[in-house]
């Protein structure tokens, strides 16, 4: 039996939030004994509006309205470059309020109910206790089409060895980057304080010289996500025109950000005719690739390059190809090849 | 008296190594709650929950450590659950303190049919890698938690690390070349369900109906019961049928020669496991091997002979 909608009573006589009744924040009618009377003006999600939680807490809410989880503006920011002034217009009317937005996620996605993702919901998280953190439930559903299953190696391939060693979302990202610090940013990149490998791996503290070396000779050519990504990654290649398709795949090439780094690129499902049904041509389609930079969730310790140089020098193995390349995707693709020159020996 | 002296020096002596001696026999194969509580303080043991990360740290058996299943059988070259690369397993097993002498008790959820085999197929990985003493909680932690209501813990175990020294036992595993060369020599046994054995039906990932020419059934399935029989599975969980019942199942299809020897199969050598694991540790037969590859790989090569 599906039990992923019964409140548990007990927390009713425990849980602060429910001192002053169900309809402090889902309205409706207490009084009433009929279903349908009480039910007049019931609101399922209370906090899509944030002044629900800003009543007690004013300062996480005021953050978290400005944060790129609650506004999405990643979203908008990462593809107008694309647009005409015009066009741009018409997205911001047509697709990304409409669709874009209604991604965003409520205090309650995160803390009380799993997010519903393309109509489906994972229901209550605990019988509606409002609880600090479970990443399996809140960020494995928004992000459980690439990240998640990655991360834990169910997407094919081995665990993330973090994933391996026990460690979840919140051991690498902080809560302010879910609350946000109070500032709009556009996009994630501009959020300063984000997780990085060497946080915690500080070169030059590598247990074995093959190590050392590879690491100082890589520094700042290579991601390392470049060489340590372990296993192929979801690549959607055709969606959003009422189509999709996904494949397993590993890209190596320029980073579109940096072109002087090498990375590990995932096919972003931007395609000329994505937005074809709003009447939006996209104009300067050409302006971004179609394949992006990935901090691929998959890290494992030893890959087939860091066993072998040959892997990339020699073999070329994962590297983005023109043969590769989609059919009558964007222009900026080709700046994104990167040949590896054989090592002297 | 100085005679007495001597028996009263064997007698302390005999009851100091009493508990070693003990310990050396090992657990049951198919173990109990009942007698993994009895052996909970013993220091050799290390008591492996299978399940993902979140569940382990939701609660789990006091004193387990977590090592989810998808660490013992990654994806590889097209293949699912495959076998880790050797420096990888020393890797994991050094990480989580596990020596070839430890007496390793695998669990995770008995929920479904895949979390039941992912049990005795981290149970086979850890006899390839040359543990000893493996064995398997019947109920997992369903029944521990669940049925029992037996204290579980939050409290994150950090397994102290050591280097693995154990042998591989690579006998273990057979891979196809070796399977194809022992066609109607050895016994082959499908693992899978009837229905797929007589080739009405296949899973989407093998390519075609059928089973390895030669082989005969004996379904995984039947090795579980529901338990407590009759009760709503909310209410507890699969246990392994007793051995007399799993005695005369394998024996009604593999006859009684432990010495005989025995290729397992199935559609990507999990479910196989489990059939593995009983033939070879609970019921003795010497000489048993998986086919990891299993109908995943068969099936992708033309000329690999399929029946019927």
């Amino acid at each position: 039996m599906y039990l992923g909608y019964v409140v548990d009573k007990d927390l009713l006589k425990t849980d602060p939030h429910f001192k002053m009744g169900c309809v402090l924040c889902h309205k409706g009618n207490a009084k009433e004994i009929k279903k349908e009377e009480a039910h007049k003006g019931v609101v399922k999600r209370p906090s899509d509006n944030l002044r629900s939680c800003m009543v007690c807490h004013k300062k996480i809410t005021d953050n978290y309205a400005k944060s790129l989880h609650y506004t999405t503006a990643g979203q908008r920011n990462g593809v107008m470059a694309r647009f005409s002034k015009e066009e741009l217009k018409t997205f911001d009317e047509k697709v990304f309020e409409k669709s874009c937005r209604s991604c965003h996620a409520s205090c309650g996605d995160c803390h009380v109910k799993g997010a519903p993702v393309g109509g489906i919901s994972i229901g209550l998280i605990k019988k509606h206790k409002f609880v600090k953190k479970d990443e399996g439930k809140t960020c494995a559903f928004c992000h459980g089409g690439r990240v998640y299953p990655e991360y834990t190696g169910e997407y094919g391939g081995s665990p993330d060895v973090h994933y391996q060693k026990g460690m979840l979302c919140m051991d690498c990202h902080k809560k302010m980057e879910f609350h946000g610090d109070g500032t709009a940013y556009a996009s994630k990149q501009d959020v300063k304080d984000r997780p990085a490998c060497k946080n915690c791996h500080k070169p030059g503290q590598e247990a074995k010289l093959t190590a050392q070396i590879a690491h100082r000779e890589h520094d700042g050519k290579v991601t390392c996500y470049g060489c340590h990504s372990g296993s192929a990654y979801r690549n959607c290649n055709d969606c959003h025109g009422g189509h999709s398709a996904a494949s397993p795949g590993m890209m190596l090439g320029r980073s579109p950000r940096d072109k002087k780094t090498l990375t590990t690129l995932r096919l972003i499902p931007t395609v000329r005719d994505t937005f074809a049904p709003a009447g939006i041509k996209m104009e300067h389609f050409d302006a971004l690739p179609n394949y992006w930079d990935t901090p691929a969730h998959n890290i494992r310790k030893r890959t087939d390059r860091t066993r072998n140089c040959d892997a990339c020098h020699v073999d070329r193995k994962n590297f983005l190809t023109k043969e590769m390349l989609i059919k009558n995707g964007s222009k900026a693709n080709d700046d994104l090849i990167f040949v590896p020159k054989p090592i002297n020996r | 008296m100085k005679q007495f002296n001597l028996w009263k020096v064997l007698l302390v002596l005999f009851f100091i190594l009493l508990p070693t001696t003990l310990m050396a026999q090992g657990l049951s194969p198919i173990l109990s709650t009942d007698d993994l509580v009895k052996n909970l303080k013993d220091p050799n043991l290390v008591i492996v929950d299978i399940r993902k990360v979140e569940d382990y740290k939701a609660g789990h058996i006091p004193g387990a450590i977590g090592v989810f299943y998808n660490n013992w059988a990654p994806g590889k070259g097209g293949l699912q659950n495959e076998i880790p690369a050797d420096d990888d397993m020393m890797d994991l097993l050094s990480a989580n303190g596990i020596q070839p002498d430890s007496m390793v008790v695998v669990h995770g959820s008995t929920g479904t049919g895949p979390d039941r085999v992912n049990v005795t197929r981290v149970a086979w990985m850890l006899k390839y890698a040359g543990v000893q003493k493996v064995s398997v909680l019947s109920g997992g932690i369903e029944k521990w938690a669940v049925r029992e209501k037996r204290e579980l813990s939050t409290d994150v175990v950090r397994p102290k690390a050591k280097t693995y020294k154990g042998k591989f036992n690579k006998d273990v595993l057979a891979k196809k070349d070796y399977v194809k060369s022992q066609i109607g020599k050895v016994i082959i046994v499908d693992t899978r369900e009837p229905a797929f054995f007589s080739g009405q039906q296949k899973l989407p990932f093998v390519a075609k109906v059928g089973r390895i020419k030669g082989a005969v059934n004996l379904p995984t399935a039947q090795v579980f019961d529901k338990y407590p029989p009759g009760e709503h599975m909310e209410q507890c969980c699969w246990t392994y049928k007793d051995a007399a019942a799993l005695k005369n199942m394998a024996t009604g299809v593999v006859g009684n020669d432990p010495s005989k020897e025995i290729i397992v199969y199935c559609d990507s050598g999990r479910v196989a496991s489990a059939w593995w694991f009983i033939l070879s540790e609970a019921l003795g037969y010497k000489n048993v091997k998986l086919y990891d590859g299993s109908m995943e790989e068969w099936t992708k090569d033309e000329t690999d002979p399929i029946e019927p």
